[in-house]
């Protein structure tokens, strides 16, 4: 089975600070998984310009193969210089990992990746060399399944300082407790919310510095096939159900037409309940051979908001409650944000003309905007997107 | 008998969760529940005349407000 990486980040600011001086990049292409986490020197507008220039330059010379010298030259001809200070600085660490399970990490004064096998921890053999001044620290080894690599800038390990902890939260304890964390957490994004929350409560929820933490687990490929309204030519129906049905991906039918052409395509039974866990959202179904069905587009819309939510907001452990509701809508956004690594979306175009109410609160005929959305957000996830249209 | 309320978005947004709330009171409260099977269903392709509500497969075009009067003249009269 071939092997693919979850990834997931979350940054806190420091407090009172509107912009982050962390920058997280995440490039995934056919040949390798490129992770890079820079933190900018100081604070604010000027952390933030320094962190995405240096993430950017050596994620986009990276992806076209530079070396790692002709990177950090780059790097430090290009930062502009603080007035202050009189240097331009950023930290970094990159993570590559290839499909053979080939990895290649590199640091620059940020602290060490955190690397748990089997939940326990695991030192990494790195070796240090000297490029244009800088000390870099770089190591190649291999990755297994479930293997989990964990890069953070020092807002982390300094979590708590002179406020609940002298010492702020130092590496070994974190690393200790993110071993300990990935025997209950399954999902990248899981065991990143676990980790900003204890950065949080011990910076007494003002963190002293813009914290951030990128985990990549290592996972076996997750596609899920996600089947959503009827094609406007009927003499289709046979054959996008026949491509959705391909392979042994997760099958998800979003929309009751589309539940009813499946059925009769395949001659199976639809076993609807009438089980309103959540009253704004119609009860889901079942169907052999089916992951979920559900309802269409009320249901999408719940599953988007969700999606939105994960993407641009703080999430916590109230967005997994709710995450792990047994509403339709939710149980979409569970198995797309944590289940699934490549989504493959079959949408039909035919509008329901019965949905062109006036009386309704919104327009039905969006579900063109709501594949879009779901689309838009499983990129900004990192994860592999395809769709055909009917 | 069966009843089969469609629970697909349109009529969901008619009501269809309140005819189904009113007919599981209706159904208890006759003491009708091993006569009665009430089921839902996706669309039947009549969302214009949600909620779309069938008794053995005839179609009939309920409200939440008229879920009583629908109860008492269809459901009700073919039982006797």
């Amino acid at each position: 089975m071939s092997i693919t990486v979850d990834i997931s980040y979350k940054s806190l600011h420091k407090f009172h600070e509107e912009l982050c001086g962390d920058k997280v990049e995440l490039l995934k292409t056919d040949t390798s998984t490129i992770l890079i986490l820079a933190d900018g020197m100081g604070s604010g507008v000027k952390a933030n310009i320094l962190a995405t220039l240096t993430s950017k330059i050596l994620g986009t010379m990276f992806l076209n193969g530079a070396s790692l010298e002709e990177c950090v030259q780059t790097i430090v001809k290009t930062l502009p210089v603080c007035k202050v200070r009189q240097v331009a600085y950023s930290t970094f660490s990159i993570l590559q990992i290839f499909p053979n399970k080939d990895a290649y990490l590199v640091e620059f004064d940020n602290p060490a990746c955190v690397f748990i096998r089997d939940h326990a921890l695991v030192s990494l053999p790195y070796m240090e060399r000297i490029i244009e001044g800088k000390k870099i620290r770089e190591c190649r080894f291999q990755v297994e399944k479930n293997d989990c690599l964990i890069l953070m800038s020092d807002g982390v390990i300094h979590a708590g300082v002179g406020k609940s902890l002298n010492f702020g939260w130092t590496w070994d304890h974190m690393a200790n407790y993110a071993a300990e964390a990935t025997k209950r957490t399954l999902s990248s994004s899981r065991l990143v919310s676990v980790l900003c929350k204890a950065c949080d409560d011990l910076y007494l929820h003002a963190p002293g510095d813009d914290t951030t933490i990128a985990v990549a687990r290592i996972i076996p490929a997750k596609p899920v096939h996600l089947f959503t309204g009827p094609p406007l030519n009927k003499d289709e129906d046979a054959y996008v159900v026949s491509r959705f049905m391909e392979g042994d991906a997760k099958k998800i039918i979003s929309g009751g037409t589309s539940a009813n052409i499946v059925a009769r395509v395949l001659h199976r039974e639809i076993h609807t309940t009438l089980n309103y866990v959540d009253p704004a959202i119609p009860p889901t179904a079942t169907m052999e051979g089916m992951d979920l069905v559900t309802e269409g587009v009320l249901t999408l819309t719940r599953t988007l908001t969700l999606m939105k939510r994960y993407v641009n907001e703080p999430v916590d452990e109230d967005f997994f409650t709710e995450l792990d509701q047994l509403n339709g809508g939710s149980m979409i956004a569970k198995i797309l944000i944590e289940d699934c690594t490549d989504l493959h979306l079959f949408v039909g175009k035919t509008i329901n003309e019965a949905h062109q109410n006036p009386a309704f609160p919104f327009d039905l005929s969006i579900r063109m905007n709501l594949v879009a959305g779901i689309i838009d957000a499983m990129k900004k996830m990192g994860k592999t997107v395809t769709v055909e249209y009917y | 008998m069966e009843i089969t309320v469609c629970i697909g978005s349109s009529c969901h947004l008619k009501g269809s969760r309140e005819v189904v709330t009113k007919l599981e009171y209706l159904i208890s409260n006759a003491h009708l529940s091993d006569k009665l099977k009430l089921n839902g269903c996706f669309c039947t392709g009549e969302c214009a005349k949600g909620v779309c509500v069938k008794i053995d497969g005839e179609l009939y075009s309920v409200s939440p407000a008229d879920t009583e009067q629908f109860f008492e003249n269809e459901v009700l009269r073919r039982l006797k």
